[in-house]
């Protein structure tokens, strides 16, 4: 993996280290069920930097959606409700704030992008008024100076004749549009941190490709962190600094990117990479292997005792039967919740 | 109406997921499909409220005879106006008739038009749109627009002209409220058929050489009844709903049957002095009336439970 | 947007026309001779005087000849004359159905104001007491027979209380048939706005809807009522259709002076002109509702109006 993961900071002062804007302490998040009561996050940690792309990986029912929202405060209660831990941003416990201190927040300084650009607008509201109106919220401008910016957004997010397009409807517009749109939603009052959950799963690739790209530039030219929520390892290997690995909803790995790409310390990792199509094989249809992780999350009312991941994993001993591993942590490096790191080699391409 | 109407199409693609490529005969499938259709069914309050409510209407319409302590038009049974009292419940009318008595047989004529009326509307509109799905082309359009046209007139209006042709009677309302109701059936039919005719087993029945009658009776027909079912228990009420008032009306049944609106149109003008002869008449055509509805709403939900009103 | 209306009005045009064959063809289907039931009632017709009636509603020549004979008429704006006192159709009709549509269009703002709020509320209140509270007493409402609704009220406030007059047509006398009918059709809305509305708040785009940190009452007022309206409104159009049919029989229990009214004692006396004249004016409004509707609802979608 030489690729493109780590992009200068975008601070000038290279002496720096990278702030802590959003830190996530032990975080619960619950759902109450005709099952009974399943924790959809269970004791997650994690620290977004300043500046940083942070990408959470993990296949759906891991729990990183979830972890998203309930940053947001956008868990519908009931069913769910926060359970325990804290987000701190900006010196403030983000699960203590009332209502109208959160819509503060909420789309001003941390923004949330959505999977499905089709169906995460408002189908009977033109995009001028989905564009402005919170614009209008945050900033106090009049309507006139909202489209104005409005119109300012679409053009940094590559949009053509955005004046003309601000009058249209959503399906008038491209999934790819719309995700753009969404984007310049997202950013249009500068937020420190943008949330993007799964933004491009529901793209094509080539428009795929150019979502990453604009969120890569974003990043660059306001200096927002962002927290990139996806499946996709070739995503990840693509945008992120660093990398949490999340299964049924636990954090199970967290390291640099290069360091969980060359030696994954869990075997729920190595087993994300190793579904990635081998490059440079692409041409042989026939030949491509895509190894994918036998089974399935399990149901969060029905955990295995000990390890969660002991049911699929072909490490799995005794041992991570009857012990639930705890997350190693070692501050600032690569750590992971396994009983058998050690055993895990090194991916192909960290040995070649 | 229009959302009964869409509700019943949009579970004709959940209902069931008859096995690709086999050709099964559609009954035994039906039959084999009911049991849980019936225990996923009654595992909504609403829907075993509703069938207690009508088993016991049922119950009281076949023991009339018995349970009745009167005849229902024995004049002078009691004095007239009476109050009600251990020896008539619901009081007396003007002619001195127990009510009580009248109510539990009326049970008797509200199965009636229940079951007339349904079975009109049931029997013509599934073929109509049963055809019209199935044949396709001029035959589809011609039915269908037909339907269309007639299904904006509102049932109410409908029974009225039909009752205006027909003459007054309570065998007439029945007609005309069947009737009026067809256009309903035939359009959730004709939505059915044409999901079920774009499913795999349909094709392989066709690929195996079945005739058109053999297609229609023994592969659409079971596989689109379930659907219909749920219609037709909701049909039941708005059925029971329009021949009362028909009836009330002075269009359906005449004095004396006690017939229940027939039983609150005679009564009104003792409203006054005697309440209760206006109130249990009305109480239990509200009982038939909801018990139809609880039950048809469980029902779909038990077919479909994304679907929940 | 010209499509959809065109294909709309076609249908509309379609319609009324088959109307007018069916109300011309009506008196045919009437078992036995129509124009001796239609003055059973009256003594000492002579059978020279029912060959004039059969001469003059034309009953003597061929159908085809009688439709097209009746249609001329009709797009005059003669529906002929009634039996019974021998007055213009049209007139009689026109004359009480500002009745009519004033006890409907109440209803209907008094079923929509109740419905709609209280479908709304159980919707975002989904799940708790009050969604129950408010969707029992809506199953209640609706299967209450609106007639029967209609005497207890009239009892009640009329009779008993007094406050309001037992019947004539003046403003005081609309409140409880409008009441009747509003109630027992909010009943129906409020089940189909809830449903509507759940779907509508389960959409993703209200959950971007708070992540832009809009307020709670804007999300919900901008947002979902928008999006939810547009099925709503088709479901009012239909709503008004209902209340027409249920003001022929609200109209009869308060002795409101409307078209229904007239078409029961029609149908009474077996005036047959009476009757096809009011099937086919009836027929005519809900069909200019349904355009109406139509070109709301092609107005409030914009998937619909930039096509």
């Amino acid at each position: 993996m030489s690729a493109t993961k780590s992009i200068e900071a975008p601070n000038d002062e290279p002496a720096t280290r990278p702030a802590p804007v959003l830190e996530v302490r032990d975080l619960c998040t619950e759902f109450r069920t005709k099952a009974g009561v399943g924790r959809a996050v269970d004791g997650v940690s994690f620290t977004l930097h300043e500046g940083e792309i942070l990408a959470i990986v993990g296949e759906s029912g891991s729990g990183k959606s979830v972890t998203s929202l309930s940053i947001m405060g956008l868990i519908p209660d009931p069913p769910g409700r926060i359970a325990g831990g804290s987000v701190t941003y900006g010196g403030r416990d983000l699960t203590r704030l009332d209502e109208k201190a959160l819509q503060k927040l909420r789309g001003n300084e941390i923004a949330m992008i959505f999977q499905e650009p089709m169906t995460s607008l408002n189908p009977v509201l033109s995009i001028g008024r989905q564009m402005t109106e919170g614009i209008r919220q945050h900033t106090g401008m009049s309507e006139a100076e909202a489209r104005k910016h409005a119109v300012e957004m679409m053009r940094r997010v590559s949009i053509p004749a955005p004046e003309k397009r601000l009058g249209e409807y959503p399906h008038q517009f491209s999934g790819g549009m719309l995700q753009r749109i969404m984007i310049a939603i997202a950013m249009s009052c500068s937020p420190r941190v943008l949330i993007a959950d799964e933004p491009t799963t529901a793209l094509d690739v080539t428009i795929q490709a150019q979502i990453l790209e604009l969120m890569r530039d974003l990043r660059a030219t306001t200096g927002a962190s962002i927290m990139l929520i996806t499946h996709d390892m070739g995503v990840v290997a693509e945008m992120a600094d660093r990398v949490v690995v999340m299964y049924a909803g636990r954090k199970v790995e967290e390291g640099r990117v290069e360091d969980i790409f060359a030696r994954p310390r869990h075997p729920y990792t190595r087993g994300l990479l190793a579904a990635l199509p081998v490059l440079g094989t692409a041409g042989e249809v026939g030949g491509t292997q895509l190894n994918e992780i036998p089974g399935v999350v399990p149901a969060l009312t029905d955990l295995p005792n000990g390890c969660r991941f002991s049911d699929r994993c072909a490490l799995s001993t005794d041992k991570c039967l009857a012990e639930d591993p705890p997350f190693a942590d070692r501050v600032g490096a690569h750590s992971a919740a396994c009983w058998h790191s050690d055993r895990l080699a090194p991916t192909m391409e960290a040995t070649s | 109406m229009q959302n009964r109407l869409e509700k019943a199409i949009a579970l004709a693609g959940a209902a069931h997921t008859p096995a690709a490529g086999v050709a099964p005969s559609g009954w035994a499938v039906l039959l084999r499909r009911m049991g849980r259709f019936w225990r996923s069914a009654m595992s909504n309050r609403g829907a075993r409220v509703g069938m207690v409510l009508v088993t016991v209407l049922v119950l009281v319409a076949f023991f009339a005879p018995w349970i009745a302590p009167y005849p229902p038009d024995e004049m002078g049974a009691g004095m007239s106006l009476l109050t009600p009292e251990m020896a008539y419940p619901f009081g007396t009318d003007e002619f001195g008739r127990d009510i009580f008595s009248r109510v539990i047989w009326g049970a008797r004529l509200t199965i009636q038009v229940g079951v007339i009326a349904v079975g009109i509307s049931l029997t013509v509109g599934t073929l109509t749109g049963l055809v019209a799905g199935y044949a396709g082309g001029w035959t589809e359009r011609i039915l269908m627009r037909l339907v269309d046209v007639v299904f904006s007139f509102t049932e109410t209006l409908i029974a009225l002209a039909a009752v205006a042709v027909l003459g007054p009677s309570l065998s007439n309302a029945m007609i005309a409220v069947g009737i009026a109701a067809i256009p309903f059936y035939a359009r959730v039919a004709y939505s059915v058929t044409l999901v079920e005719r774009n499913r795999a087993y349909f094709d392989a029945a066709y690929v195996q050489g079945a005739g058109h009658l053999r297609l229609i009776f023994l592969h659409l027909l079971p596989n689109i009844i379930p659907p219909l079912i749920v219609v037709a228990t909701l049909g039941v009420s708005s059925a029971v709903l329009a021949a009362a008032g028909l009836s009330f009306l002075g269009l359906g049944a005449q004095p004396p049957s006690p017939e229940w609106g027939a039983m609150l149109s005679a009564g009104r003008d003792y409203f006054n002095q005697a309440p209760w002869i206006m109130i249990y008449p009305g109480v239990a055509i509200m009982i038939t009336v909801l018990a139809f509805n609880l039950l048809g709403d469980g029902i779909r939900e038990a077919l479909d439970p994304r679907q929940t009103v | 947007m010209a499509s959809f209306l065109a294909q709309r009005l076609f249908a509309a045009l379609l319609t009324i026309l088959v109307t007018t064959v069916a109300v011309s063809m009506l008196i045919h289907l009437v078992p036995g001779d129509p124009v001796q039931i239609m003055y059973a009632q009256s003594q000492g017709t002579t059978p020279e005087q029912l060959e004039e009636v059969r001469a003059r509603l034309g009953l003597d020549q061929p159908l085809m000849v009688q439709y097209i004979q009746y249609m001329g008429r009709v797009l005059q704006g003669d529906l002929g004359r009634t039996i019974r006192g021998d007055q213009p159709v049209l007139e009689l009709l026109l004359a009480r159905l500002p009745n009519t549509l004033i006890l409907a269009t109440s209803a209907l703002v008094i079923a929509c104001a109740i419905g709609l709020v209280c479908g709304f509320v159980a919707a975002y209140r989904r799940g708790t007491w009050l969604d129950t509270l408010l969707m029992t007493s809506a199953i209640l409402g609706v299967s209450m027979p609106h007639f029967w609704l209609g005497l207890i009220l009239l009892f009640y406030f009329a009779v008993h209380l007094q406050w309001l007059p037992v019947a004539g047509s003046g403003a005081a006398n609309l409140v409880l048939p409008a009441v009747t009918l509003g109630v027992t059709n909010a009943a129906i809305i409020a089940r189909l706005t809830r449903s509507s509305m759940i779907d509508v708040f389960d959409q993703e785009f209200i959950r971007t809807a708070y992540a832009k940190g809009l307020p709670r009452a804007l999300v919900l007022y901008r947002h979902a009522l928008r999006a939810g309206l547009v099925p709503i409104v088709t479901m009012i159009g239909l709503q008004f259709t209902y209340m027409m049919g249920g003001a022929i029989v609200v109209e009869n229990v308060f002795g409101w002076n409307g078209v229904g009214r007239m078409a029961i004692q029609a149908i009474f006396q077996r005036d047959y002109p009476l009757i096809q004249g009011f099937i086919l004016m009836f027929a005519v409004v809900v069909v200019l509702v349904s355009v109406l509707m139509d070109l709301l609802y092609a107005w409030l979608d914009p998937r619909i109006r930039n096509r």
